[in-house]
């Protein structure tokens, strides 16, 4: 996910003055004062693009705002975070932020902690030490996973967890089955305080959808991830009573204020996760027997979004399509031949860039985050 | 409070773990979940990291339906040892229980507010109709206005099922219980669903095409039957007209409905009981 938002910064003039003053002083000595108007410095420095490419340059000056950010000291610590938070968004920055990953990952589940691994993460080799250095503490994921059972856990939790979900390792920690764990995330894809950690939760979700094998428990009744899906998608229609009768009852019976997913990004995760929940025979027949195709009905009379409709509409024809034949039993794991593949490759690239474009024109200024969409490495 | 287990409470001197035990199980045994979960209570605030004392609590939590509860007492076991079997177990069962008690919250609003509806529908097709209800406890003649609590449909006949009030048809059409009276022979007949727009003759040809076996003289004739409605304010009885349709009876103005089912008395023209049961009262006939 890309960094939040840049934390606010002080008028130009003072800016200039700092980076002169650092390329001068050399910013390490600068910080080494330890004043919080120091680190306050250093983080209207990180304020923006540029700032962040020269504080990621100068290793000195990372160690010495990373001293500060774990250490005590409210102002100054709290200041020295936000500016590496910033900073971890720069590549050059990740090495010097990885050597002090023991530390960072003290920090947890603090959120400026969370923000700067998640933005760290974004990186494969960086999420695998990150997973690595959890795993080393003894704890896995929970300290990760603990937080959600709290009211309000810190918005960045939801993009950590998306970021590291994108690993094989990651999704193993979330599908842990003698623990407590994927069920923690499910209550947040209708949490309504926070965008960015519901969506880097619903992303968590997505991907751990890969996971072919965990699909019969992520359905069952242990884990019951469907509900959690679709209750975003689903509006404030009313069913018939037999219809009613069919759905899972976290979506029978729904007040009729109930508002779908704002987010046309999310709704797309969510179709997308319950279409990889369709890839096996058992899958596809447990996810049809909820009722499913119910609520996909009412979102497509609904929806207006052009991608967010495709996928519904593709959802929808799996629901209500004939079985594929014998040999496709796991439509994850189909061998398709080379030429088709690269067809196949060819004709999403066209539906892709067809879309990209219709997006600019009715695009406005970007905002901050978006989402995880690219596939998980297997 | 199961009797045997009152001597234990109160030798705190024994390990948490004995004590535990012994309340706990034998508690549970009798089924007595209430009083099983206050020791697990006590036992939790006497270490508050025994295990087996949090898995009774959360398990009794289940039993006593507070699933809330449940999952908080899994959520604390789960934070020493987040790995316990137990706990994962019920902490997921909890939740399911838990969702389905929200659903059938929202069932009951849903189907509350199905009901008020239709009741305020119902009252809407009687007060256009310029019919009068009565209010249950008094005979006061009173206007009723769309006032849903003082309104009272349920019929006070305790044999002839509740599930017999006015409805509205599916051509909008109101259909009413209707109790016949024949005061000679201390007699009822009821009609279950009486269309308003239906006659009262054609009722009574269908009830006297064969003469009832309460009726000694055979002389319930339908064309020998008189009807009448009590008017018990006024002392006043006044003639029906059997031709005329339910809706129009209704609509006289000195009927009341009383307990949403409409009775109507029947007395055999000019016999010598509907003399004697006049005597007394004003009689506006046709």
């Amino acid at each position: 996910m890309p960094p939040p938002a840049p934390c606010h910064q002080h008028g130009t003039g003072s800016l200039w003055g700092a980076a002169r003053g650092h390329q001068h002083a050399g910013t390490g000595t600068l910080l080494l004062c330890r004043g919080a108007g120091a680190a306050a410095a250093a983080r209207a420095l990180s304020g923006s693009a540029a700032g962040q490419r020269l504080l990621a340059a100068r290793p000195a000056a990372l160690a010495a705002l990373l001293e500060l950010a774990v250490g005590p000291g409210s102002a100054a610590a709290r200041h020295a975070m936000d500016c590496l938070v910033n900073v971890s968004a720069e590549p050059a920055a990740r090495e010097p932020l990885l050597a002090a990953l023991p530390a960072l990952l003290a920090l947890l589940p603090a959120g400026p902690a969370c923000g700067l691994l998640a933005n760290l993460c974004r990186e494969g080799g960086a999420a695998r030490r990150v997973l690595g250095g959890l795993r080393e503490r003894g704890l896995g994921l929970a300290p990760l996973l603990q937080p959600l059972g709290e009211p309000r856990p810190p918005a960045q939790l939801g993009p950590l967890l998306c970021n590291l979900s994108r690993l094989p390792e990651g999704r193993r920690g979330l599908l842990d089955r003698s623990r407590c764990s994927v069920q923690r995330l499910l209550p947040f894809t209708q949490y309504k305080d926070s965008v960015v950690h519901r969506r880097g939760i619903v992303g968590a979700l997505r991907n751990c959808c890969f996971e072919a094998e965990d699909h019969e428990w992520l359905l069952s009744e242990e884990v019951d991830i469907l509900p959690f899906l679709l209750l975003p998608l689903a509006g404030p229609e009313e069913f018939p009573e037999d219809e009613m009768e069919r759905l899972p009852v976290d979506l029978q019976y729904l007040p009729q204020d109930k508002q779908r997913e704002e987010e046309p990004d999310i709704r797309k995760m969510l179709l997308e996760a319950i279409m990889l929940l369709t890839a096996t025979k058992a899958g596809r027949h447990i996810v049809r027997e909820k009722g499913t195709y119910l609520i996909l009905r009412e979102l497509h009379r609904w929806e207006q979004e052009p991608d967010v409709l495709a996928a519904c509409e593709k959802l929808i024809q799996v629901l209500i399509g004939d079985e594929p034949g014998p040999g496709m039993e796991n439509l994850l794991e189909v061998d398709i031949p080379e030429e088709v593949e690269q067809q196949l490759q060819c004709l999403d690239r066209e539906e892709e860039e067809e879309r990209r474009r219709e997006q600019e024109e009715r695009r406005q200024e970007a905002q901050g985050s978006m989402p995880c969409s690219e596939e998980p490495s297997r | 409070m199961p009797v045997f287990c009152l001597p234990f409470l109160i030798s705190y001197t024994w390990g948490s773990r004995a004590l535990l035990k012994v309340l706990s199980s034998s508690a549970c045994f009798i089924g007595n979940y209430r009083s099983a979960l206050n020791d697990a209570i006590q036992a939790k605030k006497l270490k508050p990291t025994h295990l087996k004392a949090i898995i009774r609590g959360a398990l009794c939590h289940m039993e006593l339906k507070n699933f809330s509860e449940a999952i908080a007492w899994c959520e604390e076991g789960l934070q020493i040892d987040s790995k316990e079997k137990k706990l994962v177990e019920v902490r997921a069962k909890a939740d399911k229980l838990k969702r389905a008690e929200e659903r059938d919250a929202r069932k009951a609003k849903v189907m509350e507010k199905k009901e008020q509806c239709q009741k305020e529908i119902l009252l809407a097709a009687i007060k256009e109709r310029n019919i009068k209800l009565a209010l249950k406890p008094s005979n006061e003649e009173e206007e009723i206005s769309g006032g849903l609590a003082e309104i009272s449909l349920d019929g006070f006949h305790s044999d002839n099922a509740t599930e017999a009030k006015v409805h509205l048809d599916a051509d909008g059409n109101l259909n009413w219980p209707v109790l016949f009276l024949y005061p000679e022979h201390e007699q009822t007949d009821f009609i279950v669903a009486f269309h308003e727009n239906s006659r009262f003759i054609d009722h009574l040809m269908v009830m006297f095409a064969e003469l009832p076996p309460w009726d000694l003289e055979r002389k319930y004739l339908p064309c020998d039957l008189e009807l009448y409605f009590e008017d018990e304010e006024r002392a006043a009885m006044y003639q029906l007209n059997p031709e005329h349709t339910l809706l129009q009876v209704l609509q006289h103005k000195r009927y009341f409905v009383k307990a949403g089912t409409p009775t109507v008395l029947a007395f055999v023209k000019s016999s010598p009981f509907s003399k004697k049961y006049f005597s007394g009262k004003k009689v506006h006939r046709l």
